[in-house]
């Protein structure tokens, strides 16, 4: 036997593994543990509607892959890792790297109006004292 | 019109508004406070000058920013802008504004490199300043001094600096580029200058790092603004 069909062999046991049921219990409670605190943060007024759409994704996302098992699966292979909690992490990973992308271009963006805000209202300011000091 | 941003500069300010009112008496003097937590903005209405005042910092281009947004607002055809740490000479703004006033250019920018005064710089600065003039060189622009902030500004010029992309912090040749490439006329006249206040804070730390990174991505960006009208620049 090659080295590559013993690494092939000893990749096709890691994934036929047989998954805990504690970590499918685990990656349910943290879905729905999530999907409480994003209600929560809204009746608070904490967190806008329109940024809860993308981490009630996320939460229905971890839901499906803990107990749909195959799904889980068929991704790890697709991507050629070895264990499903490797291609959990990839996947982790590239969302973590998007959605800090998008904070940042929000970021310039507010960054940018709130610059814009400032400026207008120094000149209105100015504008304003002038008309006030200014023989009526 | 003369802008004047101003950030912690209550020990200078004072002999710079006289300068400008003994050498430019007929300017309307600007002063833009940019948060300053000392009394930047007390000395500047003792010394005559309309103030503009940030409540916090924005930086040295939102400052100067702030100050075309008022120009544009009182409806100025010409702005000067200079620092406020003394640094440039006040003698310099009749000259620098005539071209505008003529309508001959859209931009003139003081040059300490063309023969006037001795102006000094460390090899750091001297080897920044000859990579800047290369790269817009390569765009077709010729300026001895691109990072002066002693300038004579056009009408055409201010409505293009009070866009968005105008930068907030370092507004230097990425600037020059995009006016050059919207077909203004630039061009230069020269002036003696001092030791920059505002340069020299560019030498600490990581500083001169994050300005060079800044300013090729600047220039990256600014080399892809669309291209307007026909291009001349002289120098004078």
């Amino acid at each position: 036997m090659t080295p590559e069909q013993r690494l092939a062999d000893l990749r096709e046991l890691f994934l036929s593994a047989p998954e805990s049921s504690a970590t499918r219990v685990l990656a349910v409670m943290l879905s729905l543990g999530l999907v409480a605190i994003v209600l929560r943060l809204v009746k608070r007024r904490t967190l806008r509607e329109e940024y809860t759409p993308i981490w009630l994704l996320v939460a229905v996302a971890i839901a499906l892959v803990s107990t749909v098992g195959p799904l889980l699966d068929a991704l790890t292979r697709a991507i050629g890792a070895w264990t499903p909690s490797s291609a959990l992490f990839f996947f982790g990973q590239i969302f973590l790297v998007a959605i800090c992308l998008n904070y940042a271009v929000r970021l310039s963006q507010l960054t940018l109006q709130v610059k814009n805000l400032t400026q207008e209202l120094a000149v209105l300011r100015t504008v304003v004292e002038q008309g006030e000091g200014s023989p009526r | 019109m003369l802008i004047i941003p101003a950030f912690h500069e209550e020990e200078r300010l004072a002999d710079v508004l006289r300068g400008v009112a003994a050498a430019a008496p007929d300017f309307e003097v600007v002063v833009v406070d940019d948060g300053s937590g000392d009394a930047t903005a007390a000395v500047a209405r003792r010394g005559g000058a309309t103030v503009i005042r940030h409540p916090f910092n924005l930086g040295y281009g939102a400052a100067l920013q702030t100050g075309y947004k008022y120009a544009r607002r009182m409806s100025a055809d010409l702005v000067v802008q200079m620092d406020a740490d003394g640094q440039h000479d006040a003698a310099d703004i009749p000259a620098l504004a005539a071209a505008i006033a003529r309508d001959e250019l859209d931009l003139v920018i003081g040059s300490r490199f063309l023969g006037v005064g001795d102006y000094q710089m460390d090899v750091l600065r001297r080897t920044g300043r000859a990579v800047l003039q290369a790269l817009i060189r390569a765009f077709g622009l010729r300026i001895s001094d691109p990072t002066s902030g002693f300038q004579a500004l056009g009408r055409r010029v201010l409505d293009l600096y009070v866009r968005d992309s105008f930068p907030s912090d370092y507004p230097d040749v990425d600037v020059l580029l995009v006016a050059h490439r919207h077909g203004l006329r630039i061009g230069e006249h020269a002036v003696a200058m001092a030791k920059s206040e505002r340069e020299s804070t560019l030498h600490g730390g990581l500083a001169p790092v994050y300005y060079a990174y800044k300013m090729l991505l600047s220039l990256w960006a600014a080399s892809s603004h669309p291209r307007s009208g026909a291009t001349r620049e002289g120098t004078r």
